[in-house]
């Protein structure tokens, strides 16, 4: 079994960038996303974020499942979002709302404002996934822990990270040595029972030996550790970390757009917009 | 005479230890948490065995291994399965705070409920869950849902859930594990 992360955007644009420039990017986009609910806002904002997904060139068969899936489960939330609350929306007053139809059986009343609201919380958050994806795909595993160490996480929780990352490929061999040396004694994980409660006691035989025996190995790096003095001094990281000019460019634009946004949204710009073609 | 002053590790001190068992933590349940069955009868409650990691590192190893393991691992999960560590930021806090809980209510009286470190885990780990899990209410923000949604399509379906697989598999790690810090001399 390998599990490891996919560093599918190797070479491309944005993965020549600081790998901090996509992380930077991500907390901007997630803060600036979060203050817009003009629908023709949040389009712009998609358009960049596609547009900077474009600059990971992450091959479109590698991930079609993930757009699929996270499309998939968007569309569930937005549905249950708006059969559910019947129009509910955080600051605005239902009795205002306009009526478009009602619902055959369930009865719920469905709403311009509703339909507009459900729209934009769709485009938000695609242009999270469109973000988020470049995370995922663009930044080699082995510098996430110094990325984000220089962005002023603590070392030892950035020591964590990147240990973390070094532990999942060797723990997934293990995993996988596990799952072997059961089905040699005749265990099947796959076998059709339905009882919740069963199917997790059958998890048994490949949690705790695997979670034993990582603890039990883990002493060796402790020991490793102590001996090299960890944690008794400012830590230095082998890998030196240096924004270029573009890095800068593109940090600078997300945090001008974050800015921009915030403006926008102090002076009431970035509430629900319902599109005329709605309100009839 | 001189006297050796021999002091446990305080519950908030990060030392190498308590860095590493928390990276393994969180790399197990980036691993294990890729397994996930569907709860019978339901469309959306997908139950993750792995989650009894991130309880079971809570109680046995503190608060910082539990915050670590939680946040880490479920954001691993992302990353691994391709959807970004940052995208569902909040939900990796939930993950977190849940192991947070369980380390501080691991230190605490509740740890051995009847003298009994498998009834007590299993009290802190549904404890832990239905506590930490509450942080998913920031759903409103982040993805503009409603109250009644993020109860009803994400709060309850994760908590049936991560109970279930907290209270079921992490008295069976507390039972595999003390005999063998004991004989480790942890």
């Amino acid at each position: 079994m390998i599990v490891a992360p996919r560093y599918l955007a190797r070479g491309s644009w944005l993965a020549r960038r600081d790998p901090r420039v996509p992380l930077v990017v991500g907390v901007c986009a997630a803060a600036t996303v979060i203050q817009v609910w003009d629908a023709r806002i949040v389009l712009g904002l998609l358009v960049l974020a596609l547009l900077y997904y474009r600059t990971a060139a992450i091959p479109w068969r590698a991930v079609r499942r993930q757009w699929i899936f996270a499309l998939a489960f968007v569309s569930f939330l937005v549905l249950v979002n708006t059969f559910l609350t019947g129009g509910e929306i955080g600051g605005l007053d239902p009795r205002t709302f306009r009526p478009l139809f009602r619902i055959p059986g369930l009865g719920t009343t469905i709403y311009a404002e509703t339909v507009a609201y459900g729209a934009t919380q769709l485009l938000r958050f695609v242009t999270f996934v469109a973000v988020g994806f470049p995370i995922a795909y663009a930044i080699a595993p082995a510098d996430l822990g110094v990325a984000l160490a220089r962005l002023g996480l603590p070392d030892r929780f950035a020591v964590g990270i990147d240990l973390t990352f070094r532990f999942v490929p060797s723990l997934a061999a293990d995993f996988q040595e596990t799952i072997d040396a059961q089905r040699i004694r005749g265990y099947d994980w796959e076998r059709g029972r339905r009882n919740p409660i069963a199917r997790l006691r059958q998890a048994t035989p490949l949690i705790v030996p695997l979670t034993m025996r990582a603890i039990v190995g883990a002493e060796d790096t402790i020991d490793a550790m102590d001996l090299r003095a960890f944690g008794t001094g400012r830590r230095t990281w082998l890998r030196e970390l240096r924004f270029d000019p573009l890095d800068r460019l593109v940090v600078g634009l997300a945090v001008a757009i974050l800015v921009a946004v915030t403006v926008v949204g102090f002076a009431g710009y970035a509430r629900l917009w319902v599109p005329p073609f709605l309100l009839g | 005479m001189a006297t050796l002053q021999v002091q446990r590790p305080g519950l908030w001190e990060v030392s190498s230890r308590v860095i590493v068992y928390a990276a393994i933590g969180a790399a197990l349940y980036g691993v294990l948490g890729l397994f996930s069955f569907l709860l019978p009868g339901t469309q959306n409650v997908t139950v993750r065995p792995a989650f009894a990691i991130v309880t079971f590192f809570g109680y046995s190893f503190g608060p910082i291994v539990g915050l670590f393991t939680g946040l880490v691992g479920n954001a691993i999960i992302d990353q691994l399965t391709g959807y970004g560590l940052l995208t569902a930021w909040n939900w990796s806090i939930a993950n977190g705070l849940v192991g947070l809980i369980a380390g501080v209510l691991g230190a605490g009286t509740l740890a051995n409920l009847g003298g009994s470190k498998i009834v007590g885990s299993a009290v802190v780990a549904a404890v832990a869950v239905v506590i930490g899990f509450l942080f998913v209410v920031t759903d409103i923000w982040v993805f503009g849902n409603s109250l009644e949604t993020v109860i009803t399509a994400s709060y309850v379906p994760v908590v049936i859930a991560d109970v279930l697989a907290g209270v079921i598999l992490t008295p069976i790690l507390v039972a595999a594990w003390e005999p063998l810090r004991e004989s480790l001399g942890r």
